[in-house]
């Protein structure tokens, strides 16, 4: 672990700290009460998930009627919001294992706050498949368990079921992950918190850690393990979420391309919603040093190349289709990006493909302004796309006489708001009392004593 | 259902260890079962220190016991058990429809004492086994909650014996007195009523009886008086006719008798029985009616043409005849080919053609007669010896007895089931001249704008509680009796004029009937059928009295490019006297797919002209300014002619404010009625009287746009089945084969479809896997056939009424939220200039690879052994996975929990279907609970199923008989043999889904250069 | 003298003691457990206490006798209260009492008074009768609001005719009511209970003549 940092790499991070001032650095926000800023942060925050609360709590007791769907578009803003907030919590896991054993050094700097996201935007997930059902106190009914009823078991050829197995155990193992991978942090606040609950609390959780090389032997050994287990979570999630689509007869949805062009969507999205939170992050809460703009520079470079794989796959769908000669695959592709939804497909286009391609140039991607704005443009062109493919296929497909269209009702809307209330609040808390960066593994890759460089 | 808020905890696990101990009765919770809210509460103590007897787990598992508190369930038996009712059984009656007066044929199912299905009697002389949507929906009549359940004097709570000691009491004076009596009634179909009115107005010295109705015969009837010497309205055999031409008669939708005449003309057209005798069908209109959608030729027209039209065809016919006729026609009329060649089929086609015409006008209707006698139909396809209706109605009589109100002439009026204050262009007038009269009688079953006017209200029965006979021509009566003992203090129509009459005879409404029958019928016989053959034949005078044909000289007034007014009876509205019906006013309208409306329809190149949008509301003024002018919602309408505003009858009904609550409650949930707090507008106030009869067509008339929108909920939005052109790639098919279509000469030639682009790479191309699902017994199958299905939606109703499928209101409906298990599906199609209608119902489709089974998360959709998709609702989470995935989109949601509060009206639902809760998806079951229900009589006998013996509430109700369902294993059932038909076709075969739903390709009887199927 | 840590055995071996006893206690009741929504064992109290010992235990009453809507609807029906009076139109009490009353007029020599158990005279009651079967001007029958045992949910479609008429004995779902003083429900009827009886049935057959008992979804839920 503890291998020379990149030479061929500017330092990782910068001010020539020594581990001392990175447990200073890190711990502070920690430490420290709150600012001001995270005060009114999170009252916005609080207020937006206190919006959605109602918004849910009104539809539960009301009726999935008081959305906009209809007969023939039974899906809009609750899975759009679904596998949006699946495809941001792409980029943790993603960050956190795959990059981990793939030995970039840089991710030291993000994986925490990344694996935090993904956590938090997979809890905003999992709440769409639920308050999507017309009865959601029956959500058990999902779950295989013995019963009463011959015994009745689920379809276990549903891919809402495979969604279901999916999601829980990314969940899962994306959660130990991170906890596991805070063990050596938490032990870090325990030894420097004052007595008081919250000392005990970071004792608690630290599982007695005492930083002895056997302890750090184990600790390495099974953050190895748990980043190969979750790898190929990466591909799972989102390859089993687009098969809620590719397994249907629904011209748009019933496709090959969709698992491929599903990952690389999440990964995008993913780490354009890290990079937009790092942002934040790094100007908020003073960590320039730590999150470098060579960090900023290498997530934009992965945002241009998942980008580009992303506008591959739109160009493909319509090769596909046209190729396909099947003319119902034909229409939903001309009626996508002609029809009355084509503006949604624009936005999709234009904030997807166009906005990255700035990205392109160094100065850009170390204007962290333009950056910002481009991952804005991205989160907003992913949450399109999803919509994009779910609408526009469902709104006009086999008989004209079941076309209709679709608009969201305020309840919809407040429940979306909602669920950013949600992960906002989540996060904000998460950066009030979880160290935000990983320290220990920041100090493994610090240029600090090494003269040779 | 017991009261849910005695939750009870019934289960006593001490009880359940210690076996069956008895407990004291006065200890038992059970002895203590809370009746009425608030009853003792003893027991529970009892049963609380028991549980604390125990230990926590016990306590623990009390909790989850709770969670399961049963409600307490009685089981109420009969006192003395009738012999022919077993609970659980439901008895058939057959009986005669009685909601209009064209004598439908229909079988009552009453289920434990209580009427809750109408539907066709299969043996039925005049209907075939159809029941129209209103026959359908009029079952919900009996338990309409405006119902008065007891006579009123005053609008005060009265008995029957106070009611008729008081009116018997003023009748006798003024039978002593010679005061004037008038008895006003709608058209009288019933010949017992006939004689009971005459029995009891002859008593009095100045007695007159009145007959009016909104959509009325009375040009019919005066035409054959001038023509033939007789005021009757003929019995048309449309099944004998060859050639048949409609002029302005929407016989398939609206027209004097719907399901006789459906039944009639698709005999006609049974493309696979008989080719040869396919018959041709012309239809002149002015609006777009499903009649003219079905025609082979329809020839758009304005109001004003239809005298130059019939005049140039009676021409024609009179040359070839050699008969005089004094007029040619203009042969000048753009249509005039389309005349000749009209005139040369139908003389081809004497004695086997049919020319029909809706016209209120008298001289346009002899002209008709001129030319069925000049092809000799009189006699062959028009029976005037035993004529479907006979009377001397007149629409100047009503008018006549608003003059003699306003004088005050009149000493008493006798109001009988009609509401001339809403139905009659001068109905504010006839409510100031009621007043007028020195004592007001009404019989209506509810308060309405005329029977809140009236001294004594007397509420007649509905007409399923109550005996009754209908003329049905031909030599047939039809036959009402009670299919349930009366459910309020009311009491028939006939028993009160009896009991008033001057014998004061209190006769049953059943004896007054039989009496009227004596030894004519065999009762039992008759009863039992719904119906009798009668050996009464009315001597017919053979004589056509040529003397009496003049051409038509003013069949309407515009001419030029002004605008001509039709009001017509929408398919489910009719006259409006059903306008407290939800089912009705939900149903879409067959052409235009709006429900819960009325709108002024505007050709498409009129509207552009004028700058109308479907929506704007529009201000409708007669150009003599005679009446006030209505507003209302203005529906733009391919293939009307450009020359006619087209407004429905029956709408803006004052019964029609109960709707207000109707539709989910919620936030953004719009109201379903108008902003007149009606649903609609009422367009009667622009009927007008001409020459002795009541105009619904041809007056001038001027349309204005207002600034206000109103939306019009539309189940379907404009689409003709081709899909958009900016949304075509070069070389895509732009028609989708969801409707295929040939003519009958391509059809003869081929006896296939054409083939269409986009089955050519996907038809014999097999399965990947081996067809693991051999459906070894049964393997249910529909096939339907859609030359004949009209689209009058009477199978939309039947299903909504047998399956319990709510009514969700306006917004809902707006929302594409509509719940009906079947739709009918409407596309335009263009060809030779003019617009076709196409209808096809749609249900689910069964599919036997079905996309919605396999992605159900919870299996509550899966696949039975005998072929059908079944859903579970008690089983569904909702998903809606399943609807996403289907390919028809005929799956449906229940958004909200739709109302059952109507503790009345929830009498109708059908006890035998889940009434499903919000959250669920549900569909067409194919009507598993009838083939449940004949699988199990099957069973107990021994016997396979018999081909017939399962009847889907669509396929019973059809009047075309379009639909057919069966066990597609058997090669002998006729879904088997419509299958192996060369016009048989499956939707969206090419994606493999394997529908068991059939569709029959439609065929029109066209020259192959007049193929509509206009594709490669 | 204890120290603490004979303190610690003792109370150790106290709760132990605690512990076996009171999981015995609870294993005992762990079979009566039962889910939400489970019957089972549900005996209510009758407005009449009808035996149905006495009348098909001891006297043999056929089941179809009363509840003859079992072999024809989907109901077997509570019979009517006229069907009681078949037999307690004459039978008005027990057989002991009317003797005794026999016995009675005898010594006082008058005329033996009509004897009706106070059971029996809720029939008469609901039927408005005197004491002479006669209906008493005034009075409104009313009928015997008897609590149902066997409650299948609202989304359940049971047909007791299909049944019957196979051959399926009545004690197959409703144990043995011929030995019950007051109806019990005996079986669970889940639907696992109804299924796998269907699943059975369809192997072994009935009474030896094979079936076939349908096991899709829309035989029981539509």
């Amino acid at each position: 672990m503890a291998s020379m940092p990149s030479t061929i790499h500017s330092p990782l991070i910068l001010g020539d700290k020594n581990p001392s001032d990175v447990t200073n650095d890190i711990c502070a926000s920690v430490e420290r009460g709150p600012s001001l800023s995270w005060w009114v942060a999170i009252s916005i925050s609080s207020s937006m998930l206190l919006l959605g609360l109602i918004s849910v709590a009104y539809q539960i007791m009301t009726g999935i009627g008081t959305w906009g769907l209809n007969n023939t578009v039974g899906w809009a803003f609750d899975i759009t919001n679904f596998v949006f907030w699946v495809g941001i919590g792409h980029a943790g896991t993603l960050i956190s294992a795959v990059l981990f054993l793939f030995r970039q050094k840089w991710r030291t700097s993000v994986n925490r706050a990344a694996e935090a996201m993904t956590i938090i935007a997979v809890m905003c997930a999992g709440i769409f498949p639920l308050i999507h059902m017309g009865r959601p106190w029956l959500a058990h009914w999902m779950a295989p368990y013995p019963n009463t009823r011959g015994p009745l078991w689920i379809n276990f050829r549903s891919p809402l079921v495979w969604d279901f197995f999916a999601i829980s155990t990314y969940f899962t193992i994306s959660f130990v992950f991170w906890y596991v991978g805070m063990i050596p942090d938490l032990a870090t606040l325990r030894d420097r918190l004052k007595a008081g609950w919250r000392k005990t609390t970071a004792g608690f959780l630290s599982l007695g850690w005492n930083g002895s090389f056997r302890t750090w032997l184990h600790y390495e050994t099974v953050y190895l393990l748990l980043a190969g287990l979750a790898t190929p979570l990466v591909l799972s999630v989102h390859t089993i979420v687009s098969w809620d689509f590719a397994t249907s007869v629904i011209p748009g949805w019933h496709t090959t391309l969709l698992p491929p062009y599903f990952v690389a969507g999440a990964i995008f999205s993913g780490m354009s919603m890290v990079l937009t939170l790092m942002l934040i992050a790094r100007k908020t809460m003073r960590l320039e040093d730590y999150i470098t703009e060579q960090h900023v520079g290498a997530m934009c470079k992965m945002l241009i190349a998942t980008g580009g794989m992303v506008a591959m796959a739109y160009l493909t769908e319509f090769v596909t289709a046209l190729y396909s000669n099947s003319p119902y695959e034909q229409f939903a592709f001309m009626n996508r990006a002609f029809g009355p939804f084509s503006w949604a497909y624009w936005i999709m286009v234009g904030c997807n493909i166009l906005s990255p391609q700035i990205l392109w140039f160094k100065r850009a991607r170390s204007n962290m302004l333009v950056v910002f704005v481009v991952t804005i443009f991205i989160n907003i062109g992913m949450w399109f796309e999803r919509f994009v493919i779910i609408v526009t296929s469902l709104h006009r497909d086999y008989l004209p006489s079941n076309w209709t269209g679709y608009s969201p009702t305020w309840i919809e809307i407040a429940t979306l708001v909602g669920s950013f209330g949600l992960f906002l609040t989540l996060f904000l808390m998460f950066c009030r009392f979880i160290p935000v960066i990983a320290m220990a593994e920041v100090k493994g890759v610090l240029s600090h004593g090494r003269k040779n460089q | 259902m017991s009261d849910n808020s005695s939750k009870e905890y019934w289960k006593s696990l001490e009880r359940r260890s210690d076996g069956v101990r008895p407990l004291p009765v006065a200890g038992d919770e059970f002895a203590s079962v809370p009746d009425a809210p608030g009853g003792e509460r003893k027991g529970v103590e009892l049963r609380r220190r028991d549980f604390l007897a125990a230990a926590g787990f016990v306590l623990g598992s009390a909790t989850l016991s709770g969670c399961a508190r049963a409600p307490v369930e009685k089981a109420i038996p009969y006192l003395v058990a009738p012999e022919t009712i077993v609970p659980g059984r439901a008895t058939y009656y057959a009986s005669t429809c009685g909601a209009c007066s064209a004598g439908c044929g229909m079988v009552v199912k009453n289920r434990d004492g209580r009427a809750i299905k109408v539907e066709g009697n299969a043996e039925h002389p005049v209907s075939h086994g159809g029941l129209c949507a209103v026959g359908q929906a009029s079952v919900l009549g009996l338990y309409d909650s405006h119902r008065l359940e007891h006579p009123l004097q005053d609008g005060q709570e009265a008995t029957w014996e106070v009611v008729d000691s008081e009116v018997t009491h003023r009748f006798d004076a003024m039978r002593k007195s010679g005061a004037a009596v008038r008895l006003l009634t709608g058209t009288v179909t019933s010949p017992t009523k006939r004689r009971v009115i005459q029995a009891f107005l002859k008593s009095f010295p100045n007695a007159k009886h009145i007959e009016y109705a909104m959509l009325s015969t009375s040009a019919i009837c005066g035409a054959h008086r001038k023509t033939h010497g007789q005021s009757v309205v003929p019995r048309y055999s449309f099944d004998k006719a060859a050639v048949i031409v409609g002029f302005d008669a929407d016989f398939l939708g609206t027209w004097l008798s719907p399901v006789a005449f459906t039944a009639g003309w698709s005999k006609g057209r049974r493309a696979d029985v008989d080719t040869k005798n396919f018959s041709y069908h012309a239809q002149f209109e002015s609006r777009l009616t499903v009649t003219g959608g079905k025609a082979d030729r329809r020839v758009a027209i304005a109001p004003a043409q239809l005298g130059s039209v019939m005049n140039r065809l009676a021409s024609l016919l009179a040359t070839r005849a050699g008969v005089a006729f004094g007029a040619t026609g203009d042969d000048t009329d753009v249509h005039a080919p389309v005349i000749e060649g009209l005139a040369a089929r139908l003389w081809h086609a004497r004695g086997k053609s049919l020319v029909v015409c809706g016209s209120q006008d008298v001289a346009t209707q002899i002209v008709c007669n001129f030319i069925n006698h000049m092809l000799g139909n009189y006699g062959a396809t028009l029976d005037i010896a035993r004529p479907f209706a006979e009377g001397e109605a007149s629409d100047t009589g009503a008018q006549e007895l608003l003059r003699e109100l306003q004088s005050g002439s009149v000493d008493a009026l006798i109001i009988d089931n009609v509401d001339p204050v809403y139905d009659l262009p001068n109905g504010a007038e006839f409510e100031a001249a009621i007043k007028q009269a020195g004592l007001v009688v009404s019989v209506a079953d509810r308060i309405n704008d005329t029977s809140k006017l009236a001294t004594y209200v007397c509420p007649d029965h509905h007409y399923l509680e109550s005996w009754g006979d209908v003329t049905l021509g031909g030599g047939f009566v039809g036959f009402q009796q009670p299919v349930m003992r009366a459910l309020f203090d009311t009491r028939s129509v006939l028993e009160s004029l009896s009991i008033w009459s001057a014998s004061g005879s209190h006769k049953s409404d059943q004896a007054l009937v039989r009496e009227t029958w004596g030894d004519q019928v065999a009762w039992n016989m008759a009863i039992h059928d719904g119906f009798a053959r009668i050996s009464e034949l009315r001597v017919a005078s053979a004589t056509f009295r040529n003397a009496a044909v003049k051409p038509i000289v003013d069949a309407g007034r515009p001419s030029g490019q002004e605008l001509a007014l039709v009001l017509y009876p929408k398919v489910a509205m009719r006259d409006g006297r059903h306008a407290s019906n939800p089912w009705l006013h939900e149903m879409p309208d067959p052409i235009t797919k709006v429900v819960w409306d009325n709108y002024a329809s505007i050709a498409e190149d009129t509207a552009g002209k004028l700058g109308i949008e479907t929506g704007d509301v529009v201000r409708v003024t007669l150009a003599d300014g005679k009446s006030p002018a209505i507003e209302l919602p203005a529906l733009v309408q391919p293939a009307q002619h450009d020359q006619v505003v087209a407004i429905a009858l029956g709408y803006g009904h004052p019964e029609s404010a109960r709707f207000k609550q109707v539709g989910p409650a919620w936030l953004e949930g719009k109201p379903t009625l108008g902003d007149n707090g009606l649903v609609g507008t009422n367009a009667a106030k622009l009927l007008t009287y001409r020459d002795g009869t009541l105009r619904l067509s041809g007056e001038h008339v001027s349309i204005a746009k207002t600034n206000r929108t109103h939306s019009l909920a539309c189940t379907q939005d404009y689409h003709n089945i081709e899909i958009p052109a900016s949304l075509v790639l070069p070389g895509m098919d732009r028609r989708r084969p969801m409707i295929q279509e040939t003519t009958l000469a391509a059809y003869e030639r081929d006896g296939t479809l054409p083939s269409h682009g986009y089955d050519a790479h996907h038809k014999d191309l097999g399965d990947l896997w081996p067809d693991d699902h051999k459906y070894e017994g049964y393997h249910w199958g529909m096939a339907i056939d859609l030359t004949t299905c009209t689209g009058c939606s009477a199978c939309v109703v039947s299903c909504q009424v047998e399956n319990n499928v709510p009514v969700v209101g306006r917004d809902e409906v707006a929302r594409k939220r509509i719940m009906h298990w079947l739709r009918i599906d409407r596309y335009y199609s263009d060809s030779e200039g003019t617009t076709d209608i196409l209808h096809q119902p749609v249900m689910c489709q069964h599919c036997d690879n079905a996309p919605c089974e396999t992605v159900c998360p919870v299996l509550a959709t899966a696949h039975s052994e005998e072929g059908l998709n079944m859903q579970t609702y008690n089983r569904c989470v909702g998903t809606r996975y399943c609807a996403n995935n289907c390919p028809y989109k005929v799956r449906r949601f229940n958004w909200f929990d739709y109302a059952h509060e109507d503790t009345l009206a929830n009498m109708a639902l059908n006890p035998d279907i889940t009434v499903r809760t919000r959250g669920v998806m549900e569909k067409c079951s194919l009507c598993v609970q009838r083939i449940e229900e004949a699988r199990i009589e099957a069973k107990k006998q021994g016997i396979p199923i018999a081909d017939g013996d399962i009847k889907t509430a669509c396929q019973q109700s059809c009047p075309a008989g379009s639909i057919v369902f069966g066990d597609m294993n058997d090669p002998k059932s006729a879904v088997s043999k419509l299958i192996k038909s060369g016009r048989h076709y499956r939707m969206l075969e090419e994606t493999n889904v394997k529908p068991s739903v059939g569709y029959l390709g439609l065929v029109r009887n066209r020259d192959e250069n007049e193929d509509p199927t206009h594709h490669g | 003298m204890l120290t603490r840590d004979s303190k610690l055995q003792t109370l150790t071996v106290v709760l132990l003691i605690g512990a076996v006893f009171s999981l015995a206690t609870l294993v005992a009741r762990l079979g009566a457990f039962h889910i939400p929504g489970n019957q089972q064992g549900y005996a209510p109290e009758q407005p009449i206490a009808f035996s149905h010992r006495l009348h098909a235990g001891e006297l043999l009453i056929d089941c179809k006798y009363c509840h003859s809507g079992a072999e024809t609807s989907r109901h077997a029906g509570i019979p009517a209260t006229s069907v009681c009076m078949n037999c307690h139109s004459i039978v008005t009490d027990t057989l002991g009492s009317i003797r005794a009353e026999d016995e009675l007029a005898k010594e006082e020599k008058r005329t033996a008074r009509r004897m009706v158990s106070g059971e029996l005279q809720k029939i008469y009651d609901s039927l408005a009768l005197d004491e002479e079967m006669k209906t008493k001007p005034g009075k409104v029958p009313k009928p015997i609001e008897w609590i149902k045992v066997h409650n299948l949910p609202d989304f359940v479609y049971f047909n007791h005719s299909a049944h019957v008429s196979m051959n399926v004995a009545c004690d197959r779902c409703h144990g043995a009511v011929e030995t019950m003083e007051r109806v019990r429900q005996v079986e669970d009827l889940s639907m696992g209970w109804c299924v796998n009886c269907h699943r059975t049935v369809n192997h072994t057959g009935i009474a030896g003549t094979p079936v076939d008992a349908s096991l899709d979804c829309a035989a029981c839920h539509y």
